[in-house]
């Protein structure tokens, strides 16, 4: 459903099998002290990578890592340690050691393998490195179908290739790219690599990545990660990213493309700043969770700092979502916080359609009203924007 | 032809696979509310039941089930024109190949999961892209008005198919990314006073089988089709592609679209919003930037929300026939929670004996061995035997509703065997279920021994606070004679004396002149008639038909038929299995416990 990133530890070991000799470390595999350095790198490295100069990195799908000193090139095994101990204080868990590969800049290559519509599209680029990115004429595109041979792009083995397409089909990759790639005669050296995989491929993929190399978006927030978890034990989608912590304009809405919709109304009325988060619930949550969902909205809401706030429960016309039910799951939630709310001066504003429409509405007017939240409820007869524009109107009184 | 006009023009038939049965309801109701005499749905591919209940207007039906696509296919035969596969991302690309293999004639599919591979989804394309019509993966379906409801589009509920107006055909095409939104838009159009020719959700996965290009082509193509509103979001270059159909006057009709997700401004980084494709990787596929590029080659793309609705009046009108759409009778329907078919014709008049004549051609040698088995000697008389047959024949069955019938069916869901659902069936013969032959025997045999009047045995029985079996029913009464009592009765015509079937008349007489559903009913004049015949015409003594009555001798005549009964309503239950049966909530009355005091300590 959607592409995630694995660690570049697990891509260059999918890509390379057992002739890869990258370590990966983090907190719970290989046992790091708590904290002060660790000098098992040294055993470690001369040991397992036979070598005696080392890249490591930190290895949890960050971008321009080398920009943010989160890479060390070409150093002994005892500089790993310090690099290491150093990014732990950063908080930092995942990092990579792997032998270094001395070569000319010169001799780096950029390669990238994307799914698109129509088979594999393949950007290449001879002259590779880290600026790229600055030279997009260089960049030459290619598109893999089952017609076509592997020879197509210069200056990469045809070996290679193919094999590379063949692990990008197995494992469901999305997105790929090597850069900087080595190429000498048959050999290929991976220095560094970005893997994407499509997260509904986990179910076809067989001794491959598992759910333990995807790398984790960063949860900023504990109640986006209580989210995550939710989302993790159920087929109905749960959202929520935190945007203003301490903004007035909280939302629990529903549906991917209507919550899009509500939330760019805010954006459009001048209000952008004032949105405490962005989330949504479809796909037929139950009332249970719904109740968690809104429980970690509303606590949101309640942490603001700001002096008025209002609670914006809001969505288009449902197709199969039932209104009823997720309308009681959010009133569970509310009637914990009840008091609370009602003492800040809360008010809450409804927009929904959908099955059992009327029914939902009317239990959520009256609870609000018995609870003095009421700012408004309205159906799909009003227009989907209805209930944002009188939250805007509140926050700014 | 392209597959709007096919789909309009005739029949519409839908294989659905997996399970949700909110959705092909409100197929169902489409169907049923566009005026259609037969339901769309053909039957459902699911699992191990055989079938599952539904509604079609307010009358049940029993769709078909099918434990695979192959198994659907000779069935069915080659004719279904759509799919509508409800399966998860795991087996979806699978059983849609499938589908494909045994149908090849069908004009597409919808795809409903959200969690499709991304190279399934290619595969699709590939494979089928160009002959078929696959909507999704993900979204919410397909909608032509009057015609075809394929998925959640538009609603579940009956309301809402009123509401957005979905039995009504007009002019105006409804494409989204969003499904949630589609239904947003379809009810949007209605608003402004017009109706849609069709509508679909593209999906907001990355890769939907039919593009939207595609769609664009389809709306160019379709002569009902006058103009298009179109939700999209961030993400993605697909509006590109419209642009370019537009510059080269591939597609002419006026467009109103509206593109969601300025508020990724307001983010930081990129945020992944609730669709797959939804995550802006370029400038290019930012809503700011789409939008522009749609207004430059004339598409009106409104900043706004309310706008946008606004914007959806310069759209072409029409004249719409309107059906006046009665949803009333389809709220509230309560679903029957069994189902089986009719054993035999309980009202059907039977004649037995005509004219103090036996009707000949009723005898069978399967009831005289069964006497024979009972009695231990040989029968004398042809009455004998032809009461027997005819009591055999009438208690056959009386409607799944009693309760040998219902523990029987619900034995058999729960997937026993044949003699565990008779067997649990034949358990509740009793007292108060169909044992009541045997005890109305011994209550006859008393009187007539005793000698006593109907009116000193009825003033008795109720002194003691006894019931009178073998008196009472409750549909038939005075004036309303059960027919199957009136047939029975004949035979008393044929004996020379009757006292038994004489007694038993005049306990009903007594009781009757209280209340007239008092009557004698079916089991008493049973009783009362085989005392008489075996009396008469097989020379019983009254000891020894005592001697029967103690061994429970005349429930055989309610347990030898009624195996049969319980055995047809097993079978059905076979045929149509509706999987495990459990008694919904609102059947169920759960008494709260009193609270108990707590003992002090």
């Amino acid at each position: 459903m959607s592409r995630v990133k694995i660690t570049e530890y697990r891509a260059k070991k999918l890509i390379l099998g057992d002739s890869y000799m990258g370590v990966s470390i983090h907190n719970g595999k290989i046992a790091l002290p708590k904290s002060g350095p660790f000098d098992g790198f040294d055993k470690l490295t001369t040991s397992r990578l036979r070598a005696s100069r080392f890249v490591a990195k930190v290895d949890q799908g960050i971008k321009k890592r080398f920009k943010q000193g989160l890479v060390a090139v070409d150093v002994p095994s005892t500089a790993i340690s310090k690099s290491v101990s150093l990014w732990r204080k950063k908080g930092f868990s995942h990092f990579l050691v792997e032998p270094y590969v001395p070569h000319e800049e010169s001799e780096e290559q950029y390669l990238s393998l994307e799914r698109v519509r129509t088979g594999i599209r393949i950007l290449h680029a001879s002259a590779g490195g880290i600026d790229i990115e600055a030279h997009p004429e260089l960049v030459k595109t290619y598109l893999i179908n089952s017609a076509l041979p592997y020879t197509i792009v210069p200056g990469i083995p045809e070996k290679f290739l193919k094999h590379l397409v063949e692990v990008f089909e197995k494992n469901f990759f999305s997105f790929l790219e090597i850069n900087p790639l080595v190429v000498r005669g048959d050999e290929v050296y991976i220095l560094d690599a970005a893997v994407l995989v499509d997260s509904a491929g986990i179910f076809f993929v067989k001794n491959g990545w598992s759910e333990d190399d995807i790398v984790e978006g960063k949860a900023r927030h504990i109640a986006e990660e209580k989210v995550q978890a939710l989302q993790k034990t159920t087929p109905a989608s749960l959202k929520l990213t935190i945007l203003h912590p301490d903004g007035g304009l909280f939302f629990l809405l529903s549906g991917g493309g209507g919550s899009i919709v509500i939330a760019d109304e805010a954006e459009l009325n001048g209000v952008g700043r004032s949105i405490g988060n962005y989330g949504e619930y479809s796909g037929g949550p139950t009332r249970e969770e719904t109740h968690l969902y809104a429980r970690e909205v509303i606590q949101l809401l309640l942490n603001s700092p700001a002096k008025k706030k209002a609670l914006v429960i809001a969505g288009g016309i449902a197709n199969f979502t039932d209104i009823k039910s997720t309308f009681r799951g959010i009133v569970d939630a509310l009637s914990e916080y009840a008091g609370t709310l009602r003492r800040k001066g809360v008010k809450v504003f409804v927009r929904r359609g959908g099955p059992h429409e009327k029914e939902g509405l009317l239990y959520m007017e009256e609870y609000l009203k018995k609870e003095k939240l009421f700012g408004s409820v309205c159906g799909s007869e009003a227009v989907i924007t209805s209930a944002v524009d009188d939250a805007i109107e509140f926050i700014k009184k | 032809m392209n597959i709007l006009e096919l789909t309009r023009r005739g029949r519409v038939r839908v294989l659905v696979i997996g399970n949700h049965s909110g959705i092909i309801q409100s197929m169902l109701d489409f169907d049923f509310l566009s005026g259609k005499d037969i339901p769309s749905v053909l039957g459902i591919v699911a699992g191990n039941r055989k079938a599952e209940k539904y509604f079609f207007g307010t009358k049940e039906i029993l769709l078909p089930c099918y434990k695979n696509i192959q198994i659907a296919s000779e069935v069915i035969g080659g004719k279904v024109d759509w799919m509508l596969n409800l399966q998860s991302g795991r087996r979806a690309f699978e059983s849609t190949v499938s589908f494909f293999d045994f149908f090849p004639k069908s004009l597409g599919v919808h795809i409903f999961a959200e969690n499709i591979p991304e190279s399934h989804a290619t595969e699709l394309i590939k494979r089928f892209g160009k002959k078929y019509f696959i909507v999704g993966p993900s979204g919410v379906g397909l909608l032509i008005p009057n015609a075809l409801k394929l998925g959640a589009i538009g609603g579940v509920d009956a309301v809402q198919i009123k509401s957005g107006a979905l039995t009504s055909a007009g002019n105006i095409a409804v494409g989204s990314t969003s499904g949630g939104m589609t239904n947003e838009l379809i009810h949007a159009v209605a608003r402004a006073g017009k109706r849609i020719s069709f509508a679909i959700a593209i999906g907001g996965d990355r890769f939907p089988v039919v593009s939207l290009t595609q769609i664009f082509a389809l709306a160019e193509a379709d002569p009902q089709t006058k103009g298009f509103v179109y939700f999209g979001e961030l993400g993605g270059v697909d509006e590109y592609e419209i642009i370019e159909l537009i510059k080269a006057k591939k597609f002419t009709k006026p467009l109103v679209a509206y593109i969601a997700g300025i508020i990724d401004e307001a983010f930081d980084e990129h945020v992944q919003f609730g669709h797959a494709k939804a995550l802006v990787q370029t400038m290019d596929e930012s809503a700011r930037a789409k939008r522009e590029a749609l207004r430059a080659v004339g598409v009106i793309a409104p900043d706004t929300f309310p706008q946008f609705l606004d914007a959806l009046q310069k759209l072409p009108g029409g004249t719409y026939t309107e059906d006046v759409m009665d949803i009333q009778p389809l709220q509230g329907r309560q679903k029957s929670i069994l189902s089986t078919r009719k054993v035999l014709d309980i009202d059907e008049g039977r004649v037995f004996v005509k004219g103090k004549k036996l009707l000949k051609g009723k005898e069978n040698a399967f009831v005289e061995a069964t006497l024979v088995a009972l009695l231990g000697k040989p029968v004398r008389s042809p009455i004998t035997r032809a009461f027997t047959e005819a009591v055999f024949e009438m208690l056959i069955d009386h409607g799944g509703n009693v309760s040998g019938a219902l523990n029987t069916m619900i034995t058999a869901r729960a997937g026993k065997d044949l003699v565990s659902s008779l067997a649990s069936g034949l358990l509740t013969v009793g007292p108060r279920f169909g044992g009541a032959i045997n005890e109305a025997a011994i209550l006859w045999i008393s009187g007539v021994v005793s000698q006593k009047t109907g009116l000193e045995f009825v003033a008795e029985k109720a002194k003691a606070g006894e019931l009178i079996l073998g008196i009472g029913h409750k549909k038939y009464r005075v004036g309303l004679a059960d027919p199957r009592v009136k047939a029975l009765a004949e035979f008393a015509t044929l004996l020379k004396v009757h006292p038994h079937y004489d007694f038993a008349r005049s306990v009903e007489k007594a009781t009757t002149s209280k209340n007239g559903k008092l009557i004698l009913n079916i089991d008493g004049a049973i009783a009362a008639l085989l005392l008489d015949i075996l009396s008469e015409c097989e020379g019983m003594s009254e000891r020894e038909l005592q001697e029967l009555a103690d061994a429970e001798f005349f429930n055989a005549f309610f347990v030898i038929p009624r195996s049969v009964g319980f055995i047809a309503h097993f079978m059905e239950q076979k045929k149509n299995d509706e999987g495990l049966f459990r008694l919904p909530d609102e059947l169920l009355f759960v008494r709260e416990e009193t609270p108990k005091k707590n003992k002090k300590k």
